[in-house]
């Protein structure tokens, strides 16, 4: 099963946010229907350019590692996506390719993201 | 809007705390009431971000008012994430200018070592967005790394300019007894000795262990009075002229350019315009420094410095006890502590005794303008305050 980010196209200006807001950053639309906001939801590309990154030690208590690497990376389509790397040597400006996968496990859930490989 | 002066003032040490989060919010407040020579006041406001989710204490103020026999004195606990402290004297302000209240104490207090280091960091945490930053592991020195990889980059700042942040805030901490972290640091015990690695290991890098603020336990607390009432008192006139405060994105990676603090400097404007001064006017300044980069980037949103040029200031010496504009004079979160619901107000704390000329060893020569930055989130809701003495 292919896993994807959702991205939220908003139906008045189609300016895409990622992660969603109740009402469009850019021009403040909001539909409502069955007392909920609905927005056209689509899948944000993969492929990107990494802007920064750290590797982080003071992690978490739930993670068993001794420190994850993240980053800020830029889609294809301008939007931009915090994630993990599974990156040996990162560098500002490379290219990445992300895969939805496990980020998280805590107890009884897990949750699942983006993680950005080297392409 | 009527004036609004600072009549009390009142801290706790910053540290490791053996008393209850209650007692912790009391006794600065009760050393500030007494500062001011009142017995009571018409309202409390206490500021605290962990009360309820670490200390297993909800309606902090409600209990910090009955330990305090202030009844029936309305009271509010604020909770604005790190920037609560300042919240609460902006929300003190404006009770008081609003002509609501004419006495108002304000205090800020957190125990975070009721938990360990990991579960504190992971309960600053929870401040970050839920979906897109902290299902990663991203925590606050996780987006202050990134930050400062960025502006690395963009501007030159190097681990060094970082490393003097850290020295400069921990010689100042030596000459305050309320703060946290009393060792004197050394370029060479943190950078350039063969054994910097080990005592200044990497936490997120490029940030190592030396730039980033202690977790600790602490207290501040101000009484806020009505021009009238501050008269009769006959404390100094020290009035708070100007507050200001913005927001950005939650998200940090939603910001068009992610090396700028824009609600800090929208905060520092608003505050400036409100008290009709400009940046060059400050004589004194505590910014929010719970990463060493913060100061630097800060000093230059507020209008101190150019962009891109704090850590040329910094290295000039400019920022120093003795400079053009002292930053921290009191350690500042990198050495004084980081309580997060108290940093506000020990910020404002701080200012007064710097106006007072009652900051001993740390005075700064002869101030007249103190400015706060309070930052919230990592950036997304910060409070600047601008605070005057009058003769």
């Amino acid at each position: 099963m292919i896993r994807d980010i959702l991205g939220y196209k908003c139906r008045k200006c189609g300016s895409i946010s990622y992660p969603n807001h109740y009402r469009c950053p850019k021009c403040h639309h909001t539909e409502w229907r069955k007392m909920d906001v609905e927005f056209d939801t689509l899948p944000l590309p993969k492929n990107g350019t990494l802007l920064t990154y750290t590797h982080l030690y003071a992690l978490p208590p739930d993670y068993e590692q001794v420190f994850l690497t993240l980053g800020i990376v830029e889609l294809e389509n301008g939007n931009r996506l915090t994630g993990q790397l599974k990156i040996e040597k990162p560098k500002i400006g490379m290219k990445v390719k992300g895969k939805v996968e496990v980020v998280r496990k805590t107890d009884y859930d897990k949750y699942y993201g983006i993680v950005f490989y080297e392409s | 809007m009527r004036e609004v002066y600072i009549v009390g003032i009142g801290i706790t040490s910053f540290g490791r705390l053996e008393y209850p989060l209650v007692e912790i919010a009391s006794y600065p407040s009760v050393v500030a009431l007494q500062d001011a020579g009142l017995d009571t006041v018409d309202h409390l406001f206490v500021a605290n971000m962990g009360g309820g989710r670490i200390n297993h204490q909800t309606a902090l103020s409600s209990a910090v008012l009955d330990h305090l026999s202030l009844w029936p004195a309305g009271s509010e606990t604020i909770e604005n994430g790190p920037a609560s402290g300042s919240s609460a004297v902006k929300l003190g302000f404006q009770a008081i200018a609003s002509g609501m209240c004419e006495t108002v104490l304000v205090a800020g207090a957190e125990r975070m070592s009721e938990v360990n280091q990991l579960d504190a960091t992971d309960f600053v945490a929870t401040l970050t967005h839920p979906m897109a930053e902290q299902i990663y592991g991203i925590t606050l020195p996780a987006l202050a790394g990134m930050f400062t990889r960025l502006y690395m980059e963009k501007y030159g700042v190097t681990r060094r300019h970082l490393a003097m942040v850290a020295v400069k805030n921990h010689g100042n901490a030596m000459d305050n007894f309320f703060a946290h972290v009393h060792t004197r640091v050394t370029l060479e015990g943190i950078l350039d000795d063969r054994d910097a690695e080990t005592n200044n290991p990497v936490i997120a890098d490029p940030l190592h262990f030396f730039d980033m603020c202690p977790v600790s336990d602490g207290g501040a607390a101000v009484v806020l009075a009505s021009k009238e009432v501050a008269k009769k008192l006959g404390k100094p006139m020290i009035r708070i002229a100007g507050v200001g405060q913005a927001t950005d994105t939650h998200a940090v990676h939603e910001r068009p350019d992610p090396t700028e603090l824009t609600a800090v400097r929208l905060a520092a404007k608003r505050a400036f315009e409100m008290a009709k001064i400009e940046p060059k006017d400050v004589n004194v300044a505590e910014l929010h420094d719970a990463f060493t980069i913060l100061e630097i980037a800060e000093s230059e949103e507020v209008g101190f410095f150019k962009k891109g040029e704090g850590h040329l200031a910094l290295e000039r010496g400019e920022t120093q006890i003795t400079g053009k504009i002292p930053i921290n004079p009191s350690g500042g979160l990198k050495a004084k502590g980081h309580p997060v619901g108290a940093t506000g107000v020990a910020q404002v704390h701080e200012i007064v005794l710097q106006l007072r000329g009652q900051a001993e060893k740390r005075q700064v020569k002869d101030p007249k303008i103190g400015f706060t930055c309070n930052f919230g989130g990592f950036g997304n809701n910060v409070v600047c305050t601008v605070i005057k003495k009058e003769e």
